[in-house]
């Protein structure tokens, strides 16, 4: 039963695995490659912020295409991750590991508490108050000069290490959360596929059907809230060692917005819709030399174009040009 | 004493100008059934259009009206192009994606076309103060509640007396009953989106000698808007009013016996707090289902 769940990422059980594992070796293959390979600095450590990026991405895809909700407030869990681990390392002198760890528990503690209050609420009032809720933060942030270091914000970081490993050589950076982001992309799969991963999907197709077959609503989108929480605590504790700095700005919800602008790019349906958008957000603009506010021009005008006529994102796009061509029609985007 | 009604005066000055964005935003909702985060652009907009007019010499005075009407032009372009097309359907956060696409793309294109510094807005009125029972009230501040009460006051009497205003508030109230009965629904969303908007653009002019002109400028009224809208009940325009009034005067109250620092988190705790014990508003009616 499991293996034919819609929405899981290819059809029969044992066919499916073997090409799984060749999918993931691959990808292996090609992080080592690239991380190995590639020497210009500058492109490396983008390259590690992108991965960082596209966990915050994925983060907000368990939301918006989890449970059918648009997550403004995500980047207050990115900004917890990021003043987690600037808290953590550059007051309290914790080692980068631990400080991580401290705060993923804290952000899930916060999902736990802004959940139950924002989770009541659907469609626009949730966005709305999710948003409210990053403004209060970045008012705290401002004010609470002790703790966060105002509007300065909290910079000059002893070297961030994982273990052994510098994270400071932008080639071990690139690495480090390009397997990290593997890890995530995996454990999501697994996610999908469990008695959750299908909760979920029935809450975002139609709530009230899901719950007179016996879901419990509130119960799955809290879930899914709480697992969402983590990943982007994580995208804002893996991006400190490229910005060196956090600010209150990391409470903007400019920060959401790219990375929603990431997931709609690539597709919320597919997993990795939101690794291949955040590649595209990121390369594109930086291969063709575009100031920033052109990107935004022209990422918002595709994602309008994007809603009008194939709300499933690229993804959408091309299942239509492969269905087109013939070939066999997969079970993705109901 | 003198200082308590002083920032009463301010309040109450204070939300009359949110009062014009939040009645559009308002609008908007209950009619056509979105929440526009494009907003704040289309107040940008209003800003920028007031910017052009007053740099060519003309009257700031003929320039705000002339304003609206350009907001609205373009309302109706983009009303035409895409919210048309792509919101009324059942898709059910398609209309958020969009509009908020919209207002991150038109912000964009405001600074790419004016630069992201902000620009000065001349109103004849300049710096002086009226005086009026001890209390000083700029001159700009008093003609922005002038103006909001005006306009406020001839929408209310339209909405009341007119056979369209009529329909509006038909379609608000119950969007199918009021195409069986002959309504068109379509033209009176259009009307709506329109009007909303252009409420946001001449509350974007009339700001803009006071606030000065950036493209972000837009931000900080939609969030403002929201709360506002959200505390008043969406869809509800007396809501939205008083809503404009309360946290006009909540925030002046604040700023002058709290904290000015913490002034911005002040409307967020309002709402939450609104929401978790009065969901549909202080003025909203509970709503049904709508997708």
């Amino acid at each position: 039963m499991t293996a034919k769940r819609p929405g899981a990422m290819a059809g029969t059980a044992s066919g499916s695995m073997v090409r799984e594992l060749v999918y993931v070796a691959c990808a292996v293959a090609c992080i080592a490659a690239l991380g190995l390979t590639f020497s210009d600095p500058f492109i490396v450590t983008l390259a590690g912020y992108t991965c960082a990026f596209a966990l915050f991405a994925l983060s907000i895809n368990v939301i918006l295409g989890g449970v059918g909700e648009v997550p403004l407030g995500q980047c207050l869990f990115f900004g917890v991750g990021s003043y987690g681990v600037a808290i953590g390392m550059g007051k309290l002198g914790l080692p980068f590991e631990v400080a991580v760890l401290a705060a993923l528990v804290l952000s899930v503690v916060w999902a736990a508490i802004i959940g139950a209050i924002t989770l009541r609420l659907t469609g626009a009032y949730f966005s709305i108050v999710s948003w409210g809720l990053t403004g209060v933060a970045m008012v705290a942030a401002n004010n609470l000069d002790d703790i966060t270091g105002g509007p300065l914000g909290l910079f000059g970081f002893p070297p961030i290490k994982v273990g052994p490993l510098e994270l400071s050589d932008p080639q071990t950076y690139f690495m480090v959360t390009a397997f990290i982001l593997l890890a995530a992309i995996l454990f999501l799969v697994a996610v999908r596929r469990s008695p959750f991963g299908a909760a979920m999907e029935s809450v975002r197709q139609n709530p009230h059907l899901a719950r007179s077959v016996g879901v419990d609503v509130a119960r799955v989108r809290l879930k899914a809230f709480l697992l969402s929480a983590p990943l982007a605590a994580l995208a804002g504790a893996l991006s400190v060692p490229y910005t060196q700095i956090v600010t209150p700005e990391v409470f903007n919800v400019a920060n959401t917005v790219d990375g929603l602008l990431m997931v709609l790019l690539g597709g919320a349906r597919l997993i990795i819709g939101p690794v291949i958008g955040a590649g595209m957000f990121t390369l594109i603009p930086q291969v063709m030399n575009l100031d920033p506010n052109v990107r935004i021009l022209v990422f918002s005008s595709i994602i309008i174009l994007i809603m009008m006529f194939a709300p499933g994102g690229l993804h959408q796009l091309g299942l239509a040009l492969r269905d087109r061509f013939g070939r066999k029609k997969d079970v993705h985007g109901s | 004493m003198e200082l308590f009604v002083q920032t009463l005066v301010n309040g109450l000055v204070l939300g009359a100008g949110y009062a014009v964005i939040a009645v559009g935003l308002t609008l908007i909702f209950g009619i056509v059934g979105i929440a526009n985060f494009a907003h704040g652009a289309f107040f940008a907009m209003g800003g920028y259009a007031s910017y052009l007019l007053t740099a060519r010499g003309l009257n700031y005075f003929v320039a705000v009206p002339l304003a609206a009407l350009i907001v609205v032009a373009i309302g109706a372009f983009i009303e035409w192009a895409i919210i048309r097309r792509s919101l009324y359907g059942d898709s059910h956060h398609g209309s958020l994606i969009v509009t908020f696409a919209l207002g991150q793309a038109g912000v964009a294109g405001l600074i790419l076309l004016f630069g992201p510094d902000p620009l000065p807005v001349t109103s004849p009125l300049g710096q002086s103060t009226m005086r009026f029972l001890g209390i000083f009230v700029t001159s700009q501040r008093a003609f922005i509640f002038i103006c909001s009460i005006v306009v406020l006051g001839a929408l209310g009497l339209w909405l009341q007396l007119s056979v369209k205003g009529q329909q509006v508030i038909a379609v608000a109230q119950n969007a199918r009953g009021a195409l069986y009965s002959g309504i068109d629904v379509p033209w009176i969303r259009t009307i709506a989106f329109v009007l909303g908007v252009g409420a946001a653009g001449l509350a974007g002019a009339l700001l803009a000698p006071i606030s000065t002109i950036f493209p972000t400028m837009g931000h900080g009224a939609l969030i403002v808007g929201f709360t506002v809208v959200i505390l008043g009940g969406m869809g509800s325009i007396p809501g939205a009013m008083f809503g404009a009034l309360l946290i006009g005067v909540a925030n002046a109250l604040f700023e002058t016996y709290v904290s000015v620092s913490w002034t911005p988190a002040l409307g967020w705790g309002l709402v939450i707090a609104t929401l978790l014990f009065r969901p549909q508003g202080l003025l909203g009616r509970v709503q049904q289902h709508r997708h």
